[in-house]
């Protein structure tokens, strides 16, 4: 497979998963926003998806609706929903000839919805959450075209090593930023609204309602968002299916690349495993979590010097 | 409701119509496209062409314009009612096209290498000399199977009683084949079951024919050579047809920058490193190719690949060079080369021009500029042309002392009243101007016309340039089995 396409399909693939990954974060803040008697701050979500240093951002944290045009519509905000499906149509359609025609009509679709009117109309002057359910569909269904119709071969490993690479940071920061507010606001430990929305934004409620039932503990939440291998979102699941499909391109790799890059998927998994989160304080878990996602961050950069700079 | 439609039809005078003789009088092939097409009332056809648009804009088959930094997407835009041709008539079309090929491609065996036309005094050698596309870097190259020309795109158009005539020869990197298929898809959407009911011949074998003229091409002797579609990039206005083209036959698309010449051979990077690369069919210009032979400042093309060609290591498609004989002032002198190389009478008439860089016929066409129009030699898509009739006293005078400086650059032909056909437009129908673009590939097995083509259809009323980049539009081209 050529490098440019094979690094067009990762990205493709990054930005779809970090668009839904927003999308859910938005519609679930929202609606807390709407479920609460004090003033209801985006900063978190302003610091996960934006840089940190946009003040005049944070003049708007408490205005919902500014906020949510902000990340979802703004042309200026390179990390805005628009500008990531336009960059992940514009990655599909240099590779068109690569995916099915049914995910690049996805896609396009995708594309098209985000630039509709009326979307700003809903989020401005009328209920945001219809506008975030109506992309969200869209990115369900593109996963769900993606997994019936996409052929079991190299692009897919591709693009399934950049969702799961996508959704593993992303649940990392969402963790870490959650777990440094309460360092400076220890009242957040006992209340419950606080961590029914955090097991809300990385989609864990139901889950963890099922799994624990003695109420809400910060370890046993840590517990779940790393460890545990039945829940898509978890660190361990991620990590599992990036080692999977990374093993697939070894009949089409160089040895050697695939072997280095091998070991550092393999022991990156391993530190997960066997690690004791759960016996962490918030300090120890803050840098572990930084470590974890420098890892992360290597192992995206060595796909790109082994993978799709080959020249 | 339709009758209305087909009373209020108004043709143009001294044109010959498509569909409609006279009056309400059609003529007898699009009986059964009428006999249909009658029982849709108004609403049902604006619902059909709203469909035609949304199914363009889903599946992504439109061009970006660039605006103030934001991408508009763009549709080609389509016309509902097909354009049809009679089985006759496609079969004097097809053996005209495949006449002016098979000669086409002889003067450009002849004319790269032995030069016997310029020797025999058939062509002037000023005139091939003087053609900017004309290659010496082409000379003595060995091309696989002697072809030049693989894919050709000629243009043709009818006079007021009917007559085809050949407008121009596309012989280098001629597009719209995607619209020829994607017309006919949408098409099948838009009538339900009227395609086998009037008989009209598929053009789906398209991609299959052309891919297996490729594969025909690989100077190695491997059983699966690799073929690669070679594209400027996502921004060419064309895109859109490298990647349903690259997609339909299973060949990998690719940019300048993915491949790259070692030892005279060209490869492409790849996950796994380099992979050589046998045929390319390019949809790059000449000038592009090769930054080290032509432009230098080409980011499009590939550096030493003009070497990998001449050592024959690869097979380009279409040979480079093609140029000189698509040429505005060559093309006068193709009826010349179908006599000289084959000893036959052309089937496919030319349209009168005039080389302006005769004295005589220079004269000529400026005491007649309101009949004329005038256009460059190397020119293409509708730019840079002169209407005669329809440009003002000043238009006309400036585009004389441009044509004084280097009258070489171009050439005049009567005005030509196009043929018409009609057109759903606002909710009636109106007669729009139209021209045919045949594709036509030419392998080791000789010529295949896919029985169809680009109708281009000039959509602002009373125009006559049908070019995509002047306000055209498309229709489907259905030809009948019998």
């Amino acid at each position: 497979m050529l490098s440019r396409v094979a690094s067009s399909l990762y990205w493709l693939s990054r930005y779809v998963e970090r668009s839904d990954g927003m999308l859910r974060m938005l519609k679930i803040n929202y609606a807390s926003s709407q479920d609460t008697i004090q003033e209801f701050t985006w900063k978190p979500v302003i610091r996960i998806f934006s840089s940190d240093d946009e003040k005049e951002l944070l003049n708007i944290q408490h205005d919902s609706r500014a906020v949510i045009e902000y990340l979802l519509l703004n042309r200026e905000n390179p990390n805005s929903i628009l500008n990531i499906v336009t960059l992940a149509r514009e990655n599909a359609r240099s590779v068109q000839e690569h995916i099915p025609k049914d995910l690049w009509q996805c896609l396009n679709e995708y594309y098209h919805t985000v630039k509709d009117e009326k979307l700003l109309w809903y989020v401005q002057k009328d209920d945001p959450i219809t506008a975030l359910d109506i992309l969200i569909k869209q990115v369900m269904l593109y996963n769900g075209t993606a997994d019936s119709v996409m052929e079991r071969g190299e692009s897919r490993s591709f693009m399934n090593i950049g969702k799961h690479l996508e959704r593993s940071i992303q649940s990392i920061d969402i963790l870490d930023i959650k777990f440094s507010s309460i360092s400076s606001n220890p009242d957040l430990l006992t209340d419950i609204s606080y961590w029914k929305h955090l097991l809300l934004s990385i989609g864990g409620y139901e889950l963890y309602l099922k799994t624990y039932r003695q109420g809400f503990d910060a370890k046993n939440i840590i517990e779940l968002a790393m460890l545990n291998n039945d829940f898509p979102r978890s660190a361990l699941y991620a990590m599992g299916n990036i080692e999977r499909y990374f093993n697939r391109l070894k009949s089409e790799s160089n040895i050697e690349h695939y072997n280095n890059l091998s070991f550092k998927i393999g022991r990156l998994k391993s530190m997960i495993t066997y690690s004791s989160v759960n016996k962490m304080n918030e300090a120890e878990l803050h840098s572990y979590l930084t470590e974890i996602r420098s890892e992360l961050y290597g192992i995206g950069n060595l796909l790109n010097e082994y993978y799709f700079a080959n020249s | 409701m339709i009758d209305n439609f087909i009373k209020n039809y108004l043709n143009h005078p001294k044109t010959y119509d498509e569909m409609f003789l006279n009056g309400d009088n059609y003529r007898n092939h699009y009986t059964n496209f009428i006999n249909n097409f009658s029982k849709e009332s108004l609403e049902n056809l604006n619902k059909k062409e709203e469909l035609a648009k949304k199914l363009f804009m889903s599946q992504g088959i439109t061009f970006t314009v660039y605006d103030s930094g934001e991408g508009i997407e763009k549709i080609f835009p389509f016309d509902i009612i097909p354009r049809i041709i009679t089985s006759t008539e496609w079969l004097f079309i097809e053996k005209g096209i495949k006449q002016r090929l098979k000669a086409l491609n002889l003067f450009l065996k002849d004319v790269y290498s032995n030069q016997f036309i310029i020797k025999d005094q058939i062509v002037p050698i000023d005139v091939i000399y003087s053609c900017p596309h004309f290659l010496r870097e082409m000379h003595n190259v060995n091309v696989p199977h002697d072809i030049y020309i693989h894919i050709a795109g000629i243009d043709l158009i009818r006079d007021h009683d009917g007559t085809f005539y050949v407008l121009e020869d596309n012989l280098r990197t001629p597009s719209g084949v995607s619209y020829m298929l994607e017309n006919r898809e949408i098409t099948k959407r838009l009538f339900p079951d009227l395609i086998p009911q009037c008989g009209v011949r598929s053009v789906t074998e398209y991609p299959a024919l052309l891919y297996k003229n490729l594969m025909s091409l690989s100077p190695r002797a491997v059983s699966n050579p690799t073929i690669v579609l070679l594209s400027p990039g996502m921004y060419n206005s064309a895109y859109y047809e490298h990647t349903t083209l690259a997609r339909l036959m299973g060949v990998e698309l690719v940019e300048g920058r993915d491949l790259v010449v070692k030892d005279q051979k060209v490869f492409m990077k790849t996950t796994t490193g380099l992979q050589q690369v046998d045929v390319i069919y390019r949809r790059v210009d000449d000038d592009y190719l090769d930054p080290l032979v032509f432009n230098p400042n080409s980011v499009l093309g590939v550096a030493g690949l003009m070497g990998a060609y001449r050592k024959g290591n690869v097979a380009i498609v279409n040979a480079v060079g093609n140029g000189v004989a698509d040429d505005k002032a060559v093309y006068t002198y193709v009826p010349d080369m179908i006599r000289y190389y084959l000893n036959e009478e052309p089937i496919l008439k030319n349209v009168p021009t005039y080389q302006l860089s005769n004295r005589d016929e220079l004269e000529h066409v400026f005491a007649n500029i309101n009949t004329m129009v005038i256009k460059k030699t190397n020119g293409s898509g509708g730019y840079g042309m002169l209407m005669g009739h329809a440009a003002s006293e000043q238009e006309t005078e400036a585009y004389k002392i441009e044509i004084l400086k280097d009258p070489r650059n171009f050439i005049a032909q009567p005005t030509i009243s196009l043929s018409s056909a009609p057109c759903f437009i606002n909710g009636k129908l109106a007669p729009r101007r139209i021209d045919l673009r045949p594709f036509a590939l030419n392998g080791p097995d000789g010529v295949s016309i896919v029985p169809g083509g680009l109708t281009r259809v000039a959509l602002k009323e009373g125009s006559l340039v049908v070019n995509s980049s002047q306000g055209g539009g498309s229709k489907d081209t259905w030809v009948l089995t019998s």
